[in-house]
């Protein structure tokens, strides 16, 4: 999010740091850099947004403009006009956005108080990506602050000019976008601003800036110290009981966004049952917009009033009971819920993709009933759907990172050559990556694109990476697709009833037909995810983790091959619509974790918190720690960059430099020079060194009378170190050099030699070793 | 009255005779001297090195001190160690410049003028008590100092080399003498002071003094050549910038410090000084610590306060312990 921003800081506090004496030419030039950095910073978050969802060239040309005007017209109109053009600017950029966000403008009279909600819930920690149209947003924010403060700003008006930027930032921090670089170089350049503002004003010299500099690490050691920044999205609200790092915690952090790690556990936990007379995948959250290494769920949710959209073509309804067996914060339902039932259905909410969610979560035992549509679609009906997409739907599953690269469209449409319909190019994607990449859970998470990533550098990895991959190929082949998640069908104990445990917690595609609906593609390869569950299965069972089973389901042994794994399958290469609807327990690639063996449920002799737990300890506390070191490098750099030059002004502020140049030049001669020179640096730090011991010596006093002065001091009083006879030598090697034809490089070096062994000697640990 | 010892025949001989001589040849030569010079005078080893140098600096010394502390043995020890020719004139208020320079006297038998050579035509000139005699007959003796040559009768004579003038000054009875005119005080490079004798040196002394006076059996330890090769030596010994600008701080400070300071010609006897101290202490270079050492008899009397509390000597004092030497 900073690099930009943190780059501008960079340049600034280095240029700070210049000792050339300058006049107020470059203080001038300095406070504008800083009204330069602060509209950077808030322009590099709008930046970011634009890159995620489109329109990062537009926001760049429009902030250029608005340099371009406010430089143009900084001396032409007075403020009070450049004040109303700006707000002229703000009013037009916003009914801009509400007119492509489909709202009409009269609207905006008569529904104020909606308005006014939005704009409380961005400033209480709404992200702007999750904003439908959080391209045309930024773009109707942009122009004013940046116009307004950079025109204040060649007017010299500093202090007005950073107001402005100072908003447009404060209102991107409330709003949780602005990550705390940003926020910081953001703030540091305000204080510069009008700091160097000050100076020019006052006839300041740079000289004066290192004060700033120790103010600005004093601001960066506070702002550390002391967070009020709000929405931090580092710290993920559990909607389940499961523990950091684990598939679940990943997935279903928080309602509006599903992150992307690198290594996860699985919980052998059981989190709910299942009564339902169908397999299926129960879904529990859907997102459309991909940020590169997060997915994030756009549009507001609504509370539940007794009905849901249903598919457009046929479909047969499923009917299940949920019963959740821990605190569940998610409602899994099989797709596509058309209503929900029991209590809890009061206190529900639904996504804009009809994906229902409880406001507070279930507790253990509280149960729902769920009826869902089960899309009625064979492959051949699906090949012929077309692409008559609705507009709804293209407008927010087609959404790819703006910096994708072209390399992962070549691959993609090298991948999908021979597929003609989207149901081709979907089960050709599905088929390549089940074939072409391993399951593993233990992987670190690529740098930047995370689908782009996968698909042309990893060769293995979990779920939310095939399915985050598959979903980001369909959107740059055209076809609409969104990404899912939720749990896998899990153990069937009865005829109808399931076990789902955190283990079977799962990402997959939702892919959109006309006519049909959303159809579930499952790009991950069944077989060797199985095995790695029932693994984590078996090993919970083994430690005789109690939470691993229900009454139901310890009996029931984990079927480990039945046939049904279809998911590894190879009988079906053109891939497969794992419908869950037409799946009699033979649809291939549907349920990757059917029965189960429990082949040892009693073996309760090892505390459930066995370390067994984590499927390998040793290296996920490996990795993460590698992880996040990488992580933390750029923004500590550029913070400990700030703090270092702070020091260092402040460092000059109290001479404490030259200071410490002469405490360390006592015992290091530095580098060979030119005989002469090293000869007279010889003697500057024997000078040095019989400071320390005896006193300094004085202005007036010639070098050979200091010498004398300090033997004769000592010949009087008995109770001083004798002065080492050899400083003669040292003297002499001085003078020669300084008044005489210049010393031999023989001579010099026996000059160091002396001083360096003087030097040990009155080292304060070593020289009483001696 | 002329208490001269005249030696013609030697003063007509060129002056640029001998090669310089090593630096470590000089340092000996100097402490030679110094040995030889003390076993006459008791103590005053400072000043006797201040005079050895004034010697090799090619400079004139100015000997101010109350009568009978050995100015005139100094003068003549030095000269007989060095083995030159010595003369002494004893400044009285009568004394007449001819008296110093010499006469053209008309002889008899070859019916012509013959130059009979003053005093000042010697290698060591002893004046005693300058400034007894009016300052017409003082400045016959200076400007000698000064040009190396004296003029009398139309007739330029130059004068022997090496050319010392060791003048003294009598500080008692002020009334009756003629003070030496400040531009021509500064002709001499340095103004020592003898004084009393310790009560121990005064004691040995005695005892030295007991039978042959001391000066009777004092040797050369060296000639006339060497002398003169010497001061070539001490003439190419190098000041480098530093110490010429710590110089010139230190002159520039007594000029701000007191109503009349230093000189420029007081600054080029200083480098000279310091030249000279540089080769009696082995070194082919000078230091700060050898303008230190010249400083104070090489400036003082080249400066005029306007009270009376403070001499010039204090002055300089005082730029020593304030001018920074680098």
């Amino acid at each position: 999010m900073s690099t930009d921003s943190s780059g501008h800081a960079g340049d600034r506090t280095l240029s700070i740091d210049a000792d050339e004496p300058v006049g107020s030419d470059a203080v001038r030039l300095l406070a504008l850099g800083c009204v330069l950095v602060l509209t950077g910073a808030y322009v590099s978050v709008l930046y970011d947004i634009t890159r995620v969802v489109g329109g990062s060239q537009s926001l760049l040309a429009l902030v250029g403009v608005m340099l371009l005007a406010a430089t143009g017209l900084a001396r032409t109109i007075r403020p009070r006009t450049a004040g109303v053009l700006a707000l002229v600017g703000a009013g037009v950029g916003f009914a801009y956005y509400l007119t492509s966000a489909g709202v009409e403008l009269g609207v905006v009279f008569t529904a104020a108080d909606a308005l006014l909600s939005d704009t409380v819930a961005l400033a209480t920690g709404l992200p702007i990506l999750r904003m439908v149209q959080a391209g045309v947003w930024t773009l109707g924010f942009a122009p004013a602050p940046v116009f307004l403060s950079w025109y204040l700003a060649l007017r010299g008006r500093y202090e007005l000019g950073v107001v402005p930027g100072g908003i447009a930032l404060g209102f991107l921090v409330l709003t949780g976008d602005a990550g705390t670089l940003v926020t910081l170089a953001g703030t540091l350049a305000a204080v510069g601003a009008v700091a160097f503002g000050e100076l020019e004003r006052r006839g300041g010299s740079i000289a004066q800036a290192d004060l700033l500099a120790v103010l600005f690490a004093v601001i960066v050691a506070l702002s550390l110290s002391v967070t009020i920044v709000p929405g931090d999205p580092s710290g993920p609200t559990h909607l389940v009981q499961g523990e950091a790092g684990s598939l679940e915690a990943t997935i279903d952090s928080s309602p509006q966004r599903s992150g992307i790690s690198g290594q996860v556990d699985l919980s052998p936990e059981v989190r709910f049952t299942v009564e339902s007379d169908q397999r299926s995948y129960w879904r529990t959250g859907v997102y459309d917009r991909f940020t590169g290494d997060e997915w994030v769920r756009t549009g507001q949710s609504s509370r539940y009033n007794g009905r849901l959209a249903s598919p457009p073509g046929n479909y047969e309804t499923v009917q299940q009971t949920v019963t959740a067996e821990t605190e569940l914060g998610i409602m899994p339902v099989a797709p596509q819920p058309l209503s929900l039932g029991g209590d809890v259905t009061r206190e529900t909410s639904v996504s804009r993709h009809g994906q229902p969610r409880p406001e507070t979560p279930l507790e253990p035992g509280e149960s729902y009933t769920v009826e869902s549509a089960k899309i009625d679609a064979d492959p051949a009906a699906l090949r012929a759907a077309g692409t008559n997409y609705p507009e709804e739907v293209t407008d927010r599953h087609l959404q790819t990172p703006e910096d994708t690269s072209s390399e992962f469209r070549e691959r993609t449409a090298e991948i999908t050559a021979e597929a003609d319909t989207p149901y081709e190019k979907a089960a050709a994607i599905e088929s390549h990556l089940r074939s072409s990449k391993d399951y593993s859970l233990e992987v670190t998470q690529p740098a930047g694109n995370v689908a782009e990533g996968f698909l042309l550098e990893m060769d293995k990895g979990y779920c939310v990476y095939f399915a985050t991959t598959m979903t980001q190929m369909l959107r740059e082949e055209g076809v609409p697709a969104r990404y899912v998640t939720g749990y896998t069908s899990g153990q069937q104990v009865d005829d109808d009833e399931y076990v789902v445990r955190g283990l079977d917690a799962h990402s997959w595609v939702e892919v959109y037909f006309p006519d049909h609906g959303w159809v579930r593609f499952d790009p991950t390869p069944g077989g060797s995810r199985d095995d790695v569950h029932t693994d984590r299965l078996e090993e919970a069972r083994a430690n005789g983790n109690e939470a691993a089973d229900t009454e139901d389901s310890e009996d029931v042994p984990i079927d480990e091959d039945d046939g049904e794994s279809p998911a590894s399958d190879p009988n079906e290469p053109i891939g497969s619509p794992s419908d869950p609807n037409e799946d009699n327990g033979t649809d291939p690639g549907t349920d990757p974790n059917n029965g189960t063996e429990p082949d040892d449920p009693d073996n309760g002799t090892a505390p459930p918190d066995d370390p067994g737990d984590r499927i390998d300890g040793t290296t996920s506390d490996e990795t993460s720690l590698s992880e996040h070191l990488v992580g933390i490098v750029r923004e500590t750099g550029a913070i400990g960059l700030i703090a270092l030059v702070g020091l260092a002004a402040g460092a000059r502020r109290t001479g404490a430099a030259t200071r410490l140049r002469r405490g360390v030049g006592v015992y290091w001669h530095g580098f060979r020079a030119e005989p002469d020179q090293d000869a007279e640096r010889a003697f500057r730090r024997l000078e040095r060194l019989l400071a320390r011991e005896y006193r300094p010596r004085r202005g007036s006093e010639s070098a050979r009378a200091y010498l004398t002065a300090l033997s004769a001091a000592e010949t009087e009083a008995e109770s001083a170190t004798p002065l080492d006879p050899r400083v003669e030598q040292v003297l002499e090697s001085y003078e020669r050099a300084v008044y005489g034809d210049g010393v031999s490089r023989a001579a010099a070096d026996e000059a160091i030699e002396i001083v360096d062994d003087l030097a040990r000697s009155r080292l304060p640990i070593l020289g009483r070793l001696r | 009255m002329t208490d001269a010892n005249p030696t013609p025949e030697r003063s007509a001989e060129p002056t640029d005779d001998g090669e310089p001589l090593r630096v470590s040849t000089v340092e000996r030569l100097c402490a030679d001297i110094e040995a030889n010079v003390s076993r006459v005078i008791v103590g005053h080893d400072d000043v006797i090195e201040h005079v050895i140098t004034a010697v090799l600096g090619r400079g004139h010394v100015l000997l101010d001190d109350v009568p009978g502390v050995g100015k005139t043995m100094l003068a003549r020890s030095i000269a007989k160690s060095v083995d030159c020719t010595f003369s002494r004139v004893q400044f009285t208020p009568d004394l007449l410049p001819s008296d110093v320079t010499g006469v053209n006297v008309f002889n008899q038998k070859t019916r012509e003028f013959e130059f009979q050579s003053g005093p000042v035509f010697g290698n060591i000139v002893l004046g005693d008590e300058i400034n007894r005699a009016p300052p017409k007959t003082q400045s016959s003796l200076l400007e000698a100092m000064e040009e190396g040559q004296v003029t009398t009768d139309g007739t330029t004579r130059e004068l022997p080399t090496p050319f010392i003038v060791i003048a003294t000054q009598n500080a008692v009875e002020p009334n009756r003498t003629y003070d030496l005119p400040f531009a021509e005080v500064d002709r001499f490079m340095k103004k020592l002071h003898l004084g009393y004798p310790d009560p121990d040196e005064e004691a040995e002394l005695l005892g030295r003094t007991v039978g042959d006076h001391p000066i009777e059996s004092l040797e050369a330890v060296t000639d006339r050549e060497t002398l003169v090769a010497a001061r070539e030596t001490v003439s190419t010994v190098q000041v480098a910038e530093p110490v010429r600008e710590y110089a010139t701080r230190l002159v520039a400070d007594t000029r701000e410090n007191a109503h009349i300071g230093v000189s420029p010609r007081g600054t080029i006897s200083l480098l000279r000084a310091a030249q000279a101290r540089a080769v009696t202490n082995g070194r082919d270079y000078a230091i700060p610590d050898d303008i230190r050492a010249e400083a104070p008899v090489v400036m003082g009397h080249r400066i005029k306060t306007t009270g009376h509390d403070r001499d010039g000597t204090a002055v300089v004092e005082d730029a020593l312990e304030h001018v920074p030497v680098e």
